[in-house]
């Protein structure tokens, strides 16, 4: 069909646009970052939109089956045009509050049960001792080895947020190894970032190389032509003039003191 | 080269370098061996030791952002479900996984899908479940009431499979294709702790490699079964599938591709860390 045709060239198109942003920010890229969030809004609008139909107003337990309880929300959520309203804004509140409430309390306990008394509990029955728990093993080394370090990462992690106390003397130590520990962690998630940065960058460049029409047209066909476009643009961006940046602010004055 | 001059490099061609980096094995394959992580032979094992009827949820929860990453994994895991012989339902808290799990069931079930004989009695598609954490939850609670139709409009209580899944608990297991929320955190939070925990419900879960870091801990406790850690897992787990079942081994380029792309990075940060060295041993501001 020609529409898949069309996807693939303007899929190229798109791909080489967005990514000439890190050769220099051009209208080019502009452009299709501005159509990536408007589509990504207005797709959310009309999947929220179905599923609100579906769900309260279409069906034989809903609206449309004389199941009326199904106005109430409808009506709350309508009220969140309310935002757009200087002399009603205040009724805006009740929708948010509405749904902060409930996430609140629902939060509170799911949080409590798997982010925290699971995760004590994980950590203090962490086996140190027992059968082939300093035993190696190819893919997870040595268990109560990992036992060990998770241990001491947790508390001297923990000691590192304890303000209460001068970080001196054996807290002092603890600190300084929960803090090694931390930046561990934040190595770790700066290591996997690159990985799915990376990745989704393979992902895009598998799309250049391997997409085609119908087995004769080749995305990559259409690379030069972006390419030779991102030129052109960043060719005339540059023999415009240089917009002059704005003006600062004039300071504002200091009050007279009283004398 | 001095310590100024290595601070002056260009940005660019770091990126031009790591463009010709990466596109050199997705040109020319290198084939090189990949290790299985214990975490994606833990989703292959669970998933292998359902029995044929098992049903299974494949929760489609991330968008074109992160395609790259999640869908060849949740692609590999419903072929994988499909020829053992379990049930799936499939369904997206997001509204963009919506078309990107009926893409993958077309592609795994056939172009017909869903207008195969056996839709509505080993395989549903839910599509888009409003209300995010809410509606995990409900869904969870009463399937029926977190959405009263199928992704085409038909009725759940006409189709078979749904008569045998009303709730969470009667799921054998939950794969979670996640990039953020609602996800992997939201099921333990929302579905797990409210049905008898990760023996009831068992959660295996592809990410993207972004958020496996702070899934370690629910992978620890065992809240977590299993991980497909970013394109990296999906790799793996399209290997294991292939040793079994013969499953296309296709991110084997991209896997070289993000091995030699590693490699650069780490170059570049020696080259940086000696750069910072060489400036503060001169006296200069680190």
């Amino acid at each position: 069909m020609i529409q898949d045709l069309f996807a693939v060239i303007f899929g190229v198109f798109a791909t080489i646009f967005i990514y000439s942003f890190l050769w220099k920010e051009n209208p080019l890229s502009r452009a299709v970052e501005h159509l990536f969030v408007g589509m990504a809004a207005v797709y959310t609008l009309a999947g929220m939109y179905d599923a609100a139909m579906t769900q309260a107003v279409w069906g034989a337990q809903r609206i449309e089956g004389g199941n009326y309880i199904w106005i109430i929300p409808i009506l709350i959520s309508l009220m969140y045009f309310f935002f757009f309203s200087k002399k009603y804004f205040y009724l805006y509140r009740y929708p948010v509050s509405i749904v902060a409430g409930i996430m609140a309390g629902m939060m509170i306990c799911g949080m409590i049960q798997s982010n925290f008394l699971v995760q004590i509990q994980s950590t203090v029955t962490l086996p140190l001792i027992g059968d082939g728990v300093w035993e190696w093993s190819a893919t997870n080394g040595y268990p109560g080895l990992n036992s060990l370090l998770i241990i001491i990462g947790v508390i001297t992690a923990l000691t590192f947020f304890f303000f209460t106390w001068e970080h001196k003397g054996a807290l002092g130590v603890s600190t300084k190894i929960g803090r090694y520990f931390l930046m561990a962690t934040f190595g770790a998630a700066y290591g996997s970032t690159v990985m799915a940065r990376i990745s989704l960058f393979i992902g895009r460049l598998r799309f250049l190389y391997e997409t085609t029409y119908e087995d004769w047209f080749w995305a990559w066909y259409v690379i030069p032509v972006a390419v030779a476009c991102v030129i052109i643009v960043m060719l005339w961006q540059r023999s415009k003039p240089e917009p002059k940046p704005p003006e600062p602010a004039p300071k504002p004055e200091k009050p007279k003191s009283k004398a | 080269m001095s310590s100024a001059r290595i601070a002056r490099i260009d940005r660019r061609y770091l990126y031009i370098l790591v463009f010709i980096f990466v596109s050199i094995p997705l040109l020319f394959p290198m084939k090189l061996p990949i290790p299985i992580s214990e975490h994606a032979t833990r989703v292959y094992d669970r998933t292998e030791a359902l029995p044929a009827g098992s049903i299974v949820i494949e929760a489609f929860d991330f968008g074109p952002s992160t395609r790259p990453e999640n869908y060849p994994q949740a692609k590999a895991h419903l072929f994988h479900v499909k020829e053992l012989g379990m049930k799936v339902v499939a369904l997206a808290f997001w509204p963009s996984g919506a078309p990107i799990g009926e893409e993958a069931l077309r592609e795994v079930y056939g172009s017909d899908f869903p207008d195969i004989d056996e839709y509505g009695e080993t395989v549903v598609y839910l599509g888009y479940v409003p209300g995010a954490e809410v509606g995990m939850q409900t869904f969870g609670d009463n399937t029926a009431t977190a959405k009263g139709t199928d992704h085409y409009g038909t009725s759940l209580t006409s189709l078979p499979l749904m008569q045998q899944c009303q709730s969470a608990a009667d799921f054998d297991l939950w794969a979670e294709w996640a990039s953020g929320t609602p996800g992997e955190q939201q099921v333990i939070q929302f579905v797990q702790g409210r049905h008898g925990g990760p023996t009831a419900v068992p959660l295996v879960v592809g990410s993207t490699a972004v958020s496996v870091p702070g899934m370690m801990p629910f992978y620890i406790s065992g809240q977590i079964y299993g991980i497909l850690n970013g394109l990296a897992g999906a790799g793996e787990y399209e290997f294991l599938l292939n040793k079994k079942y013969g499953y296309t081994y296709a991110q084997g380029p991209s896997l070289d591709a993000q091995s030699l792309g590693h490699v650069l990075i780490l170059l570049f940060i020696i080259i940086g860390n000696i750069g910072y060295l060489l400036t503060r041993s001169q006296g200069g501001k680190s």
